[in-house]
Formats: structure tokens, sequence, C-alpha cells
């Protein structure tokens, strides 16, 4: 005697409708609330305090210590968050981006602060520095 | 009179030599310290094998601490109602005569971590049935062993680090 338990329950799957998401051809499933997806770094609101380098277990960040700023490669990120939350000025966020094959490990889109950008903002903090000191010189006078 | 203190009395009495020290975590949950020193070390296994006829081998921990090998086990006696005597036996042998006695065939799983110990901290286990690697790749050079802290570690040309694209210089 053979038994066949799952029989019926296939045969009443047979009639209805597949429950799949075709993907390219819909919207992928939704990302829930507070979703780890990819870093979003913003530079200007980072201090330096290399706290995000300390604690990251994977060793997205560089310091670059003559900008007090880093250098981010999230392609070796884990989406652990813990950057974010040690972060203490907002500079480092989660976003809901999930979507992030490439061809190129060293993709732009994996990459915050090239060494080019690095020296832009330097320059950019040099004229800043100079326009401090003359507009003091110029209150001491 | 709990069954740690129990095990205890019975240890001090047997091993005057151990050092032995009942610590409790923030929990309530007690566990038994014992230290014996290497002459000792086999003998001991074999009372508590005498002691407990169940007692349960969970793990062997070697560490590198200094002039020193630490090679810590952790067993759990007397099991059959809660809570069982949680035991770490810790026996202290100095690196330059590294050797430990082998207890395989009272604990026949000690095996394995023997082998764990013997080629990443060098531990030299006398009559170990079975002295082949276990984890480490058979191309591994002899003479290394990975967890040591000292000159026998791992030297520094044979870390590889993948990189960090800043630092390459590539990307766009």
């Amino acid at each position: 005697m053979i038994r066949l338990p799952l029989l019926s329950t296939v045969i009443k799957n047979l009639f209805k409708k597949p429950a799949t998401n075709p993907f390219p051809k819909t919207e992928p499933v939704p990302v829930p609330e507070n979703f780890r997806g990819k870093i979003v770094y913003n530079v200007d609101k980072c201090v330096g305090c290399r706290m995000c380098v300390t604690v990251c277990p994977a060793g997205v960040f560089v310091y670059l210590p003559e900008i007090r700023k880093v250098a981010l490669w999230t392609g070796r990120c884990v989406f652990c968050k813990q950057c974010v939350d040690v972060c203490p000025t907002g500079a480092l966020q989660m976003s809901d981006e999930f979507l992030l094959a490439s061809y190129d490990k060293y993709d732009s889109k994996f990459i915050y602060v090239t060494p080019e950008e690095a020296e832009e903002i330097k320059k950019k903090q040099e004229e800043l520095k100079k326009a401090k000191a003359q507009a003091k010189a110029k209150k001491s006078q | 009179m709990s069954k740690e203190e129990e095990f205890v009395e019975i240890v001090k009495q047997k091993f005057p030599e151990a050092n032995v020290e009942i610590k409790e975590n923030k929990w309530g949950r007690r566990r038994v310290w014992i230290s014996v020193p290497r002459e000792s070390f086999r003998d001991f296994m074999k009372f508590l094998k005498e002691y407990d006829e169940d007692a349960h081998y969970s793990i062997a921990i070697e560490e590198d601490v200094g002039d020193a090998i630490d090679f810590s086990i952790h067993l759990l006696l007397k099991y059959e109602d809660t809570p069982a005597i949680s035991l770490i036996v810790k026996t202290s042998v100095p690196k330059d005569d590294p050797v430990l006695p082998d207890i395989s065939d009272i604990f026949p799983i000690s095996l394995q971590f023997e082998r764990e110990a013997m080629e990443m901290i060098g531990i030299d286990f006398e009559n170990a049935p079975d002295k082949r690697r276990l984890f480490l790749p058979d191309d591994f050079p002899e003479g290394i062993y990975p967890l040591r802290l000292d000159d026998k570690g791992i030297p520094e040309e044979m870390v590889k680090n993948a990189g960090h694209p800043y630092l390459l210089r590539r990307g766009k």
C-alpha cells in the first residue's frame, strides 16, 4: 500500500495563483522600515572623529588625516549599521538601496572620497583657513 | 551544601596542589575553576572520570600567556539534575618544554582538541595516538604556530590584505 499524503494538497494547489514576484517585470518586494541598505556618506557633516574606523568590522573606512575625513569603500560593507549608530554628527546614514550588482568592484557607486576628491577638499579647506585668517586680521586692525 | 562545594571538598582532599576557586557571575551561575600542575593533570582527569562516569567534555582551549601556554578544558559534571557542575580545568606548560600527557584514552573526544592544540600553538601531547594536522593545510610551513604571540607565530609577510581602493589608488 503506497501512501501519498501530499497528493490532495498538490491537487488543491494546482488551482491556485502562483505566489511569486516576477521581479524584473514588477517592483521588488518592498523593504521594511529601518532597512539596512547601502551607506550614504555626507562629507560636509564629517568631523573626522575616527569612531567609524574603530568600530567597522569589515575595513570599509580609511582615515585621511590631512583633511580629517574618511574614505569609504562600501564594496566590503557587511551592513551592520555600527558606523551609523556611532557617528556623532549623522554624516553616515543607511539608505534603502539594495540593488548593488556591479561589473567592477571599484565602481564609483561603492567609493566615497577618491584621491582627487580628497585633493579638492584639501584646497577648499585651505581657502577657508585663509579667508578666516584674513577676517581675523581685519578685525584686529 | 551544594554540588559544587561537595566536589570542591573532594578535590581539595585528593589534590592539595591544585588551585581551586568557585566564581559566580551576575546571574548567579556558579563555575568551578581548577588549575592543576601538569604532573597531576592526567591523574586529575582520571579522577574526574571516576567521579562522574558521564562527565561531558565540552571544549579544550589553548592560549598563549607570555612565557607559558595555558591549556584549559571545560567539563560538565553531574548533569542529571540542573544546575550541573560547570568546571574548567587549567594546566600551564612552559614554552621551552611544552609537553602534556595525552588523555584521549580517558576522554576519547579530547584527541581532536589535542590535535588542534598541537598544530595551532605547539603543545606536544605525549603518546597521542594520532599526531596528524587537523585544520591547517598540508603545505603550511613546519614550526609556525598560528596562535602563538611570539616569533613562532605567523610572520608579517604571511598576512595578506586585499587592500582598500583609496590606498591602492584604484577606481574612478
